[in-house]
């Protein structure tokens, strides 16, 4: 399966991917509606976008009471609006962090791939996202290890 | 001769069991579900209430539906008895079902608090559907709502009964609110909160009789300070699983029916699964009854997967709670209520937001989080929380920086490796399957 590649090194922070998926997923450029999500290390000097690694397991998909969830054409995990009740189990049972909720429509929403043509992967100008072939792996755990340790790291004044 | 399996209960654990056996053996077996009621999932009942669903939105196996998946019914039934000696099942209208392995998934009901009057006219519990259509059939704007009891069940449909225009007041006989779900300094923020926005509380108090009023409605007197009077009491006064109908049956039964890491019970042709079941608790060595939707369907995907011949085990079900008020959003996981743990927290009053944070070494064993919905769903770390306490992944080093923000989780959860941790596991050592996408052999 085609899925979300994310290479942190080369992120520098821009943001577009948030953007291009706020827009792409609800129709308004705002990072707080984006289902990826940028996280800064090293106080701002180094970044990583995070997003669905649409788990073999399916946490929020088991854990939907209404079957509000599915499995899209490009293999990704998608809700589906109309059946969605807003109950949020979806976001309990994640423990990715991927699943979000929007407050104002008392929907879920999360990472459908773009259907196949993921729009933050077409912005971002360092190919810092890559939608390719590939096992399903953690792409941000050990560069936001190394990042969060030695200068700058958020354990640097607590730890030796 | 094809295997026959029975399935007493057509909750989401029965649900579950049925799709999962489907998934895996395509329509080679027989499935008989016996079901008192139709089934539906308990889990939107509040959205029911509230007018954002119709009836239609609640049901989950239609007998269409189960037709389609090779699944004979017994509706309306019940069952009285089990005779494991002769694999026999008897219903409510004497009817005998043999069967080659049995899932208990009787659920719970609801329980009436034990004061005078707690079964007189308009007094409903909020548990079925059909309890759920008489509070949504007596609602109308201005209409005087005494719900007894703030736990979860309560708190979920709170929103719905202020949307239909409810003036409500709310009796909890513990000394604070959400008893089960937050601690003290968590349920005085929640309680302020629902106070300015005019709902009416009493905790710590005492109902000693529900009478009738003159003029239709109903007196609750207290054992100390002033009568309340309503129109319409709702009594969420907690739950108890069905378990009666197991007596004489030599099944074992603690506080639930006990089952091992498979979802068998003592007997080893008979598996528990759901609020009726005391399995393996995700976070201890010991057994648990987590009467909770989460767990529901995972005992019965995974009692389903052993029913159909697999041998698959279960690491235990973790207690998992999130429930909004009036846009205020209240979650809990884990032992967010262990004595013995190491804590973090932070309580910002005015905003509100509170964080509660417990270790045991490590590990993070527990949390509450409370705040604004936008607040917590701009921050969106509930569910690494929950991952972190679900992995149990090495927290030692972070824990000094969490002390002074306990909202930098994100990082936190990345660093350790969480989700590396968490990517091979499945319940059932396969990718899950839409249970719309399961289908049997024509």
């Amino acid at each position: 399966m085609k899925v979300l590649k994310i290479v942190p090194e080369r992120c520098t922070g821009c943001m577009r991917c948030e953007l291009a998926c706020s827009y792409e997923q609800t129709g308004a450029f705002q990072p707080s509606k984006s289902v990826i999500r940028v996280s800064a290390f090293e106080g701002h000097t180094s970044y990583s976008p995070y997003t669905c690694p649409q788990c073999d397991e399916g946490w929020c998909l088991t854990a939907c009471p209404v079957e509000a969830i599915s499995i899209n054409a490009a293999g990704a995990k998608d809700v589906m609006d109309e059946a969605c009740v807003g109950c949020k189990l979806c976001t309990i049972a994640c423990p990715y962090g991927t699943i979000f909720y929007d407050p104002a429509r008392h929907k879920a929403f999360k990472c459908d791939l773009c259907g196949g043509a993921p729009a933050c992967v077409d912005v971002c100008p360092r190919a810092a996202i890559l939608y390719e072939e590939a096992e399903v792996s953690d792409w941000v755990g050990p560069f936001a290890a190394e990042r969060t340790h030695g200068p700058g790291g958020a354990l640097t004044a607590e730890v030796k | 001769m094809a295997k026959r399996h029975v399935i007493v209960g057509g909750g989401t654990a029965g649900w579950n069991a049925i799709t999962t056996i489907r998934e895996i053996d395509g329509g080679d077996s027989e499935i008989i579900l016996v079901s008192a009621e139709n089934p539906y999932s308990r889990m939107v009942l509040p959205y029911y209430l509230s007018q954002e669903i119709g009836e239609a939105h609640v049901f989950t196996a239609s007998e269409t539906r189960l037709g389609a998946l090779g699944v004979e019914t017994r509706f309306g039934r019940r069952a009285v008895r089990l005779n494991p000696n002769d694999n026999k099942l008897i219903l409510d209208d004497d009817e005998e079902l043999a069967y080659d392995d049995l899932l208990i998934a009787t659920g719970s009901s609801a329980v009436r608090a034990p004061v005078p009057g707690a079964d007189g006219a308009n007094v409903h519990s909020f548990w079925t559907l059909d309890q759920a259509k008489e509070v949504t059939a007596s609602l109308k704007p201005g209409v005087r709502v005494a719900m007894i009891g703030a736990g979860f069940i309560s708190f979920t449909i709170l929103n719905a009964l202020i949307k239909r225009g409810a003036d409500l007041t709310v009796i909890e006989i513990a000394p604070r609110i959400l008893p089960r779900m937050v601690d003290d300094a968590g349920a005085e923020i929640v309680q302020g909160w629902l106070e300015e926005r005019g709902v009416k509380i009493l905790a710590g108090a005492e109902i000693t009789s529900i009478e009738d009023a003159p003029g239709g409605g109903k007196t609750l007197k207290l054992k100390a300070g002033a009568n309340i009077e309503a129109d319409l009491v709702i009594m969420a006064t907690g739950i108890k699983t069905n378990l009666e109908w197991l007596e004489g049956s030599g099944v074992e039964v603690n506080s639930g029916v006990v089952v091992n890491d498979h979802l068998r019970s003592s007997d080893s042709n008979i598996y528990a699964a759901g609020d009726v079941a005391e399995g393996p608790d995700l976070l201890g060595d010991g057994k648990a009854v987590h009467a909770i939707e989460p767990t529901a369907m995972q005992h019965g995907r995974v009692a389903g997967a052993n029913m159909a011949g697999l041998d698959t085990a279960y690491e235990g079900s973790l207690l998992m709670n999130i429930v909004d008020v009036l846009d205020l959003e209240i979650a809990s996981f884990g032992n967010w209520n262990d004595e013995d743990a190491e804590v973090i927290q932070i309580v910002k009053k005015d905003r509100p937001a509170y964080r509660k944070l417990l270790f045991n070494g490590g590990r993070l064993v527990g949390a509450i989080l409370l705040g604004r919905s936008r607040d917590i769903w701009m921050t969106n770390d509930v569910g690494m929380l929950k991952g972190l306490v679900q992995s149990g992944c090495d927290l030692s080093e972070w824990k000094e920086h969490l002390r002074g923000n306990p909202f930098d989780i994100k990082r936190a959860y990345l660093a350790v490796g969480a989700s590396g941790s968490l990517i091979p596991e499945t319940l059932l050592g396969r990718p899950s399957v839409p249970e719309r996408d399961i289908a049997v052999q024509s």
